[in-house]
């Protein structure tokens, strides 16, 4: 079928070269034969078989189809696979894109065509003309047929044109007149096809596919594919002609394999974990998993290296070894994925990593892949689905995630979402920062800080992506799960929460999980555990107050330390004024602003919106745990005490989100204006009671200029308030930020921060 | 074959599949084809190092030769410019050359080394040249825990 389409056009096209040639011979041939000289016809003649030999190749010769992938192949890039690799080449950082249909990362410069429907290396381009996809091995023929097929027009318009000139009298005279005819064909097809021939010659000597060119992958960047001029012409006129792919399953000779097996000294190899792949399940020897973590840990140090593979399969191992049980590879493989695309990168990935996502161009920091091994290996279990500009819209969240590795089913390689919280929060964090506010943030040294605790996973991204503003990453509110009015999607992109990564909106079992799971990396780490699902009321007016409905929490509070403790308490205090507040009619703003609704997935995006503001306005909050305008702050000094930050900064987003619980990236800019009008207010004496919590106790807080000032405005405020009722009206704002001391004490938080955890959960977690 | 009689006792020693191991491409030089020479950690305890690593190293050298731009590419080149292409219908280009020359290497490879130690090397040009696939088999042993799968070339069919 295909071939006789492509039979088709290409007699199309032949006949019309074919038609022209005919008749320029018939009509000019003969007289310029004797006039010029006999060399004319063949010199046409030849010209003519070149292009038509070219055309030939070029029509039927198989560009360089890649095969589908094996089945056996697909399994090891996991549904939880990035969407992009990241693979250095001559020191550049290209992208590999995941093929949805080959089922394979695109090496470098393949691409998918839709008109033939195959991954073809070196893709240039799809011609029409010669209705085949012009890859690596007839690129060549293809510029060949341009540049034969360029002179081949200009011999027949300039004999044309000489035969024209001698019959000028004789004009009416039929052969003249089909010169003319002949002439003006060739004339009005000259202008595309030099054209196009041109367009190649520049794209072979600088050494760039039509594909590249025409996307602008290089644009203002370096090629690492060039050779040099003279190289890249070479390459492309003189190079071997390159394999076929597509070829007949030929018959191998049968290799036999009989046990017994010759097995290599374990001399000193330690206690080998096999790695659970294709299903089977490996015995799990835990240590392995934390020396593997100290191994993860110092790869990442290492410059990112094209043989992620390695990495891969180390990583999948310590991960199937600490996890333990039986998982699917997918998970395995998922959280590999969000490593092996984490690890490795020191720096941010190509531009254009930038431009497909945000969230994207930062999850190769290097520095959060420490963070995450370290943290939990279990993270990675988490799915991490790369935010795909078309979302599959599936809600790997809403799994129950009672069981991790279900969790860790999302769907594939089209979402990531990198696992550790950190990973986005960070991220997202200082894009939201950079972009919103286009100023450096001092903030942002915190947040790498903050990572560590962030197990999350990226919620942010999700909400950066214009596309998918799916649920995907769930909604890790615990109002989402209460309130399933609630788009968990926003829930979910409050991140920096660690640890709940994924608590979709049906799964409030998963913070408990998560926590019990991270219970002995926090201890390891010295961090806590983060956040509990204590679910930050939502803005009243929003939804019906959780505080009334909500049902035990199913975190395990047994598992949290006493801080986390400390700052649920203060946070269940800080609702319950807020509600108060809210039904006195507070100003939306306040309201929302109070609102941990951040952790709503609904929010998720405008907390992160938040995180920008914070740095700027009034957000420079100390890490007074109440407010969330400190909580903002929090997060971005979150150096110090991390988690503690967190929350506040959280909840501060959460008050944006609170307010539109958008998930679009829109919204982010409405929230943030929202955000800034609320914390405009903060100095305002009875202010939004974000000023008590503003109170930037902290000494860590102040990362940020605005935030020292806002400290003292706060403080003021605060001061002015007459601290105690100012609390009660401003719902009991926990705010005793002087009095507190650090310590946490349940009820004041001064020093407690609020930290709103992905999927809406605000812990509060004493500075 | 009409029927096969399996004796369970061959089955019970006829070695499974377990998992595949894939070495990838290393991109590092550009889109020439080389594969990463590091070893997989999951055959740590299937093969020593240094055999698969030669192994590698062996098939990067006949990829590099197969692939250089030299004297025989031109002459390849002309020729085939010259003849409008047909001399590709008549003769073997240099590549097709060493490429039949990989895939004998690597099924000695597999018949000296790799079989002995329960491993398969797959061709890379069967999966387009994007990874080098090590199937990894296991003895089944007697009772057959491991879940058994098909093998692409086993000792089980007789």
């Amino acid at each position: 079928m295909l071939f006789k389409c492509l039979l088709r056009c290409a007699a199309q096209q032949t006949e019309r070269i074919l038609i022209v040639f005919v008749l320029m011979c018939v009509s000019r041939c003969p007289w310029l034969t004797k006039v010029i000289s006999p060399a004319v016809p063949l010199y046409n003649g030849l010209v003519f078989l070149f292009v038509l030999a070219n055309f030939s190749m070029a029509t039927f010769m198989d560009p360089g189809v890649y095969p589908r992938a094996d089945e056996d192949e697909d399994k090891e890039d996991d549904f939880r696979a990035p969407l992009y690799k990241n693979v250095e080449i001559k020191g550049i950082q290209v992208r590999m894109k995941w093929c949805a249909t080959c089922h394979f990362y695109r090496p470098p410069r393949c691409s998918h065509c839709s008109v033939c429907d195959n991954c073809v290396e070196d893709f240039d381009h799809h011609c029409p003309w010669v209705n085949n996809c012009i890859g690596r091995r007839n690129y060549r023929y293809f510029f060949l047929f341009l540049l034969s097929l360029s002179a081949h027009m200009v011999g027949v318009f300039c004999f044309g044109l000489i035969f024209v000139l001698d019959h000028r009298e004789t004009l009416g005279a039929l052969h003249t007149t089909v010169t003319l005819v002949v002439m003006c064909i060739a004339g009005l097809f000259f202008i595309p096809v030099m054209g196009l021939t041109g367009f190649h010659m520049v794209l072979v000597a600088r050494g760039r596919t039509t594909n590249e060119q025409v996307t602008g992958k290089f644009r203002g960047g370096v090629n690492p594919f060039t050779k040099g001029c003279c190289g890249n012409v070479e390459y492309v006129l003189c190079s071997p002609l390159a394999p076929r792919y597509m070829l007949d399953p030929r018959k191998k000779p049968h290799v036999k394999i009989q046990p017994p097996f010759i097995r290599p000294d374990l001399s000193d190899r330690q206690i080998t974990i096999k790695v659970s792949d294709n299903g089977i399940h490996s015995t799990i020897i835990s240590s392995k998993s934390k020396s593997s973590l100290d191994g993860l840990d110092d790869k990442e140090t290492q410059p990112p290296l094209p043989p992620k593979a390695d990495r891969y399969n180390q990583l999948k191992s310590q991960m199937t070894s600490s996890e333990g049980k039986n998982h699917r590879n997918t998970s395995t493989t998922a959280a590999w994925w969000c490593f092996s695309s984490l690890s490795g990168k020191t720096h941010p990935s190509t531009p254009a990593m930038y431009k497909f996502r945000p969230s994207f161009g930062t999850m190769p920091k290097v520095h959060y892949h420490t963070t995450e091994e370290k943290i939990v290996i279990s993270d990675d279990r988490k799915p991490s689905a790369i935010l795909e500009e078309g979302v599959r819209g599936h809600d790997y969240r809403s799994e129950p995630n009672l069981d991790l590795p279900e969790y860790a089913n999302a769907p594939l390689h089209r979402t990531f979402q990198s696992s550790p919280l950190q990973l986005d929060s960070d991220p997202i964090n200082s894009r939201t920062l950079s972009l919103k506010q286009g100023h450096g943030r001092p903030e942002k040294g915190q947040l790498p800080a903050l990572e560590p605790r962030t197990v999350t996973s990226t919620p942010y991204k999700s909400v950066f992506s214009p596309n998918n503003l799916s649920n995907r990453n769930g909604s890790l509110s615990y109002d989402s799960l209460l309130n399933p009015s609630i788009s968990p999607a926003t829930a979910s992109e409050c991140m920096a929460h660690r640890g709940v990564p994924s608590v979709g909106f049906h799964s409030p079992y998963l913070p408990t999980k998560m926590c019990h799971i991270r219970e002995p990396d926090m201890q390891r780490q010295q961090v806590p555990p983060t956040y509990s699902p204590v679910i930050p009321p939502r803005v009243v007016g929003r939804q019906s107050p959780h505080l009334r409905d909500r049902d035990p929490s199913p975190v395990r509070y047994d598992n949290l330390s006493q801080t986390i403790m400390a700052s649920i308490q203060e946070r269940k205090e800080k609702e319950e004024r807020e509600k108060r507040q809210m039904h006195h009619g507070r100003s939306q703003t306040h309201i929302y602003a109070q609102d941990s609704g951040v952790f709503d997935g609904g929010y998720g995006l405008p907390a992160n919106a938040c995180y920008p503001d914070g740095p700027r306005g009034p957000g420079s909050r100390g890490p007074t745990p109440p407010a969330y305008g400190g909580s903002r702050d929090n997060l971005m000094g979150v150096g110090l005490m991390s988690y503690g930050q967190r929350t506040p900064v959280l909840r501060h987003a959460g008050s944006t989100l609170g307010r539109a619980p958008r998930t679009s990236p829109t919204s982010l800019h409405t929230d943030q204006s929202s955000i800034n009008s609320s914390q405009s207010r903060t100095t305002g004496p009875e202010g939004p009671y974000r000023s008590p919590a503003h109170q930037p106790h902290s000494p860590a807080m102040p990362r940020s200029p605005s935030y020292s000032r806002q400290k003292l405005s706060y403080i003021s405020a605060h001061e002015r308030t007459d601290s105690p009722q100012a609390m009660k009206v401003n719902g009991q704002m926990d705010c005793h930020p002087s009095a507190q001391g650090a310590a946490l004490s349940p009820s004041r938080h001064s020093n407690v921060k609020k930290v709103t955890g992905v999927g809406g959960t605000t812990y509060e977690i004493s500075v | 074959m009409a029927t096969e009689f399996h004796n369970l006792q061959e089955l019970r020693h006829s070695p499974s599949l377990v998992t595949k191991v894939f070495i990838q491409r290393d991109y590092s030089e550009g889109t020439v084809c080389r594969f990463q020479t590091k070893f997989p950690s999951e055959l740590d305890n299937r093969i020593e190092r240094t055999l698969l690593e030669e192994t590698v190293k062996t098939l990067n050298s006949y990829y590099a030769e197969a692939e250089k731009i030299g004297g025989q590419s031109y002459l390849e080149g002309c020729l085939a410019c010259a003849t409008a292409y047909i001399i590709f219908l008549c003769m073997e280009t240099r590549y097709e050359k060493v490429l039949r020359k990989i895939s004998g290497f690597i099924q000695e490879q597999n018949e000296k080394i790799y079989a002995p130690r329960g491993l398969l090397l797959t061709d890379p040009i069967e999966r387009g040249m994007r990874v080098l696939e090590i199937s990894v088999f296991e003895d089944r042993g007697s009772g057959g825990s491991s879940p058994s799968s098909t093998m692409s070339s086993g000792s089980s069919a007789r």
